[in-house]
């Protein structure tokens, strides 16, 4: 599978200083995004994802800056980036964002109309009716029904799904070739979330785009990414394609996030839990972050940092389990159904 | 499972709860009734501003209710209610609220936050006897101690929310309303606590109201789920009676709505978007609630309901 | 298990404490052998050693400006309160005859006015008595705005009553109201302070009154009702924490807010009597020679102590307001 790279990030380091302290949040993480794919980005609060995402548009709280490495974009390295007037060009025309509160992102006193337009007549180009005919098939397209009536309506008089269409609707306006979508969904109910879902996955084949989700929900991605990219304390801890993370993860994290699902849970037993909390990034952290969390941690895992070992061209994970010199280790016993079960489906299809 | 010969803990009859002015109120709770058992977990789905968590204000009451009552352990809490009963409904009831960020006094200790309800109901305590009584309280939700002297907002979202935990089981209460009690939490978090709520239930003897949004952890932790819309109660039934058998095409949709950890299955799945409008309720055809079978409520129209009976 | 007394230990020392359980100096031959494995060790992942107060002096501190106007504030305000003690403090309202209108000189520091006083010792007196009226006014002014603005904010059934009291009170214009207090009871330093309490308070009570209503229907005041904790032990314990900063901000300014008013009142001759020197007399009696160069000292001196007292509280009340901002804590 080889595609063409759209975006290359490369031993990124972002940091941040608070208080006298410096904390890192970013440690050293590469990622090629591929054109025209779904990459699921997950990771628990705090693991870096809106960080690193956040690089990609200049987006960094004020008190963060990239202390190395490059973002590879089109021949140019937004690493580099320092002007608001270099952003500019890539913000919403190249690269645009869906938030997690669709309430932040909209101007509660301009009518959904006039925002969509303004999308439309800076970054397509048209003007009068031609800009308005534009916002109405957006409308529609993002299935907002009755465009006509609801393109005069303000933020407040929309639900919160309706909402979050609208600022989807802005953000594709703009054209851009990614999408980088903040936790979409973790606002609303089930029933819309899994509609919203379903809408960027069409407009991603409509416009070609190229879509990274962030989310803290293993559950949610499955249905939409091609890739998923697993995050804990600022690093990519795993990263395969969506088949190979779900049905045969590796890292012992990744069999974590997905054993502790409530989904999976069984009345009566106790669920597969994570515990304590995630590491201290102020502190440097020795070798794996994960091990202090990890029941099954090797002794090295407290002593250097493990490298990427290839499960198959497509799949990498950083842990030492996958050492030749590590002893054999179970993963907990959804992780081997989880796996049976990916066996028994492909041979199925 | 014999579910009728429980023991009723908690009883809601024809609960209404309006919000706005005497003119023009907003209907949020209409007509709601349910029974909660001694030792159950009892669910209650819905989306947001369906009710759900006016219901649990309602009971524990913070909310005040336009109509209706409701009992608890075979006395009436609602309306006026004297002094002794008020107290100790206060000490039986407690609720575990849905954003650790918001629910716990920046400003306060966790020891103060903790022995809140001590000092509320004004126990006559030595310092020592406070003191053991919040460790112990820590202790039994996982945390260590040594956190009492430090502030909230030294904590993360998980080690929070079991912090309110603790705070909810100073008193030891027999009745917990959890609000959507991991909502907020990160999904890596959430088993701790359902396993921790689990836990305390076993070893307490307690009775959840267990309040969420969606199906997903329903069925690991509920023993019998009400599904809410727009104020109303749709259908109620045992957890795995609606999860084997969802009648009503809203809990239908809700079910379909649960992501599911396996991409293969889940790119075939078919979503169901519930229409209200395909119920066709009229003044001749008006809905009704009925036992459709044992323990399985629905709401529907007479003809809906002889649909509902021949699936099943 | 046994339940002892838990200690107050700082986080760090916890941490170091907890982390020493299980030794993690491994030799590189047991590298690939399962490591013992600590819960408690991984629930102490993350923690802050933020603290409010601190970060909130800290970051006070860093502005040169608001550092200085402290440092002038505390020196004028301690001096005013030493200066009787002093050798050389020569009282207040004597009359030095013949010794009139003399310029500052190294018997009279800042000189006599025209009936042969010595100004020094009338304006340091004078600002005793202002920064008195300033303090009590501002006191009273907290006490009873948070009082009256928590019970307005936070007991719903008495909204409207405070409202339609706000709303009457508001429209009077306080000076009027002090000036019409002063005239119908005897004029002082008392009826003063008494007339300016009566309304100034009003103010800050809005003040607290909206601040609680925007974390009144917090969830944490919510489990408090639920624990059944009684109205004021929310209102101390929930509520007035969280108001601290802006009140310090509201007295900072509400001090020469109300020497100000002193002044004016006085000036326009409705307020203490000449016996008593305060700044507004001081003022009002410099004023009067205010076109002559050889005697102005007379209105500038007591001007200028006006100026330094009133600036210094207005910029390091406004420092703190910005410090104690969480917002400005990141640094």
């Amino acid at each position: 599978m080889d595609r063409e790279t759209i975006l290359s990030v490369h031993d990124l380091d972002v940091k941040f200083t608070l208080r006298g302290q410096t904390l890192h949040a970013i440690r050293g993480v590469s990622l090629d995004l591929y054109q025209g794919e779904s990459l699921a980005i997950v990771g628990e609060s705090g693991s870096g994802k809106s960080v690193f995402t956040k690089t990609f548009m200049g987006l960094t709280d004020a008190n963060g800056y990239v202390d190395g490495g490059s973002i590879l974009y089109n021949g140019m390295d937004l690493a580099k980036f320092t002007t608001e007037k270099e952003w500019r060009a890539i913000r919403g025309r190249e690269i645009a964002m869906v938030m997690q509160d669709p309430m932040t992102s909209l101007n509660p006193l301009k009518t959904i109309g006039d925002q969509i337009e303004e999308a439309v007549v800076l970054h397509q180009g048209l003007k009068g009716e031609a800009a308005k005919k534009a916002v109405l098939e957006t409308l529609a397209q993002v299935g907002i029904d009755d465009p006509e009536r609801r393109y005069k309506q303000y933020p407040h008089e929309f639900s919160g799904g309706m909402r979050q269409r609208v600022v989807i609707a802005i953000a594709v306006a703009c054209r851009p070739k990614i999408l980088i979508c903040d936790e979409p969904t973790t606002a609303l109910d089930v029933t819309i979330q899994a509609q919203i879902l379903e809408l960027i996955k069409d407009l991603q084949k409509k416009y070609d785009l190229t879509t990274v989700y962030i989310t803290h929900d293993l559950g949610v991605v499955a249905n939409v990414a091609d890739r998923i990219a697993v995050m804990y304390a600022g690093d990519i801890v795993e990263i395969g394609s969506c088949d190979e993370v779900f049905y045969d993860p590796r890292h012992p994290y990744t069999w974590a996030l997905l054993s502790s699902l409530p989904q999976l849970g069984v009345k009566g037993q106790p669920l597969y839990s994570i515990a304590g909390t995630p590491p201290n990034l102020f502190h440097e952290v020795k070798g794996d972050a994960f091990a202090p969390r990890n029941p099954k941690a090797l002794k090295i895992d407290f002593v250097e940092r493990p490298p990427y070992f290839d499960v198959s061209p497509t799949h990498k994970a950083r842990t030492w389990l996958l050492d030749p010199r590590a002893p054999k280790v179970e993963p907990p016993e959804h992780i081997k159904q989880l796996r049976e079960q990916g066996v028994r489906l492909r041979v199925r299809h | 499972m014999s579910v009728t010969e429980n023991e009723v803990l908690v009883d809601v009859k024809d609960l209404c709860v309006d919000f706005g002015s005497k003119r023009a109120p907003f209907h949020a709770v209409r007509d709601v009734s349910f029974q909660i058992y001694k030792g159950e977990t009892f669910g209650l789905v819905g989306e947001s501003g369906s009710g759900k968590t006016t219901i649990g204000r309602a009971i524990i009451r913070i909310n005040p209710i336009a109509s209706g009552e409701v009992w608890f352990q075979g006395k009436k809490i609602s309306g006026r209610i004297s002094r002794e009963l008020d107290q100790e409904v206060t000490r039986k009831i407690q609720m575990i609220f849905q954003d650790p960020m918001a629910s716990l006094n920046e400003r306060a200790k966790v020891d103060y936050i903790v022995s809140e309800g001590l000092y509320a109901q004004g126990m006559k305590l030595s310092e020592e006897e406070r003191q053991a009584k919040v460790s112990r309280a820590l202790s039994a939700v996982g945390l260590l101690p040594e956190f009492a002297s430090r502030f909230p907002h030294e904590f993360s979202g998980g080690q929070r929310q079991r912090i309110g935990i603790a705070r909810a089981l100073i008193l030891d209460p027999a009745f917990i309303i959890a609000d959507e009690p991991i909502s907020a939490l990160d999904v890596s978090i959430r088993a701790q606590v359902l396993n921790l709520m689990s836990q305390l239930q076993k070893e307490r003897g307690l009775t959840y109201l267990f309040i969420a949004h969606d199906l997903s952890v329903m069925r690991f932790i509920c023993d019998r789920i009400a599904v809410i819309y727009k104020g109303q109660l749709q259908e109620l039934a045992g957890a795995e009676q609606l999860f084997a058998h969802p009648l009503h095409p809203y809990t239908q949709a809700l079910l379909s709505a649960v992501p599911q950890p396996d991409p293969i299955s889940e790119r075939k799945k078919k979503l169901i978007v519930y229409d209200p409008s395909q119920h066709q309720w009229s003044e001749s055809e008006p809905p009704l609630w009925e036992e459709v079978e044992p323990g399985h409520f629905v709401r529907g129209s007479r003809r809906e309901l002889d649909r509902y009976r021949a699936q099943l | 298990m046994s339940v002892s007394r838990y200690k107050d230990r700082k986080t760090e020392e916890l941490s170091a404490s907890l982390e020493g359980h299980v030794s993690r100096d491994y030799q590189p031959e047991e590298y690939f052998q399962l490591a013992e494995y600590d819960p408690s060790a991984a629930e102490l992942g993350s923690y802050s050693n933020y603290s409010y107060w601190g970060s909130t002096f800290r970051a006070f501190l860093r502005s040169p400006v608001a550092v200085f106007f402290l440092a002038l504030l505390v020196l004028v305000l301690a001096f005013t309160f030493i200066e009787p003690l002093l050798p050389y403090a020569p009282e207040a309202n004597t009359i030095y005859r013949g010794d009139t209108n003399l310029r500052p000189c190294a018997e009279y520091w800042f000189g006599t006015n025209s009936i042969g006083q010595d100004l020094w010792s009338q304006i340091w007196s004078g600002t005793r008595t202002s920064l008195l009226i300033g303090f009590a006014v501002a006191c009273m002014e907290a006490v009873l705005g948070v009082i009256m603005g928590v019970l307005w904010g936070y007991v719903r059934k008495l909204d409207f009553l405070f409202t339609e009291i706000y709303n009457i009170f508001d429209n009077v214009p306080q000076t009027l109201v002090v000036i019409i207090i002063s005239y119908i009871l005897r004029p002082g330093v008392s009826t003063m302070i008494f007339a300016m309490c009566l309304t100034s308070w009003l103010q800050t009570a809005r003040l607290v009154r909206n601040q609680v209503l925007i974390i009144r229907d917090r969830d944490y005041n919510l489990a408090s009702r639920c624990l059944g904790t009684p109205t004021w032990r929310i209102m101390v314990k929930n509520l007035l924490p969280y108001l601290v900063s802006i009140l310090t901000l509201r007295m900072a300014l509400a001090v020469p807010a109300a020497i100000g008013n002193e002044v004016f009142i006085t000036y326009i001759g409705l307020g203490v009597p000449l016996e008593t020197p305060t700044l507004g007399n001081l003022i009002k009696a410099g004023q009067v020679v205010i076109n002559e160069p050889t005697l102005n000292y007379q209105l500038f001196l007591p001007v200028l102590i006006l100026s330094i007292v009133t600036v210094s509280f207005y910029i390091v009340g406004n420092s703190f307001a910005d410090a104690a901002d969480p917002k400005n804590h990141v640094k």
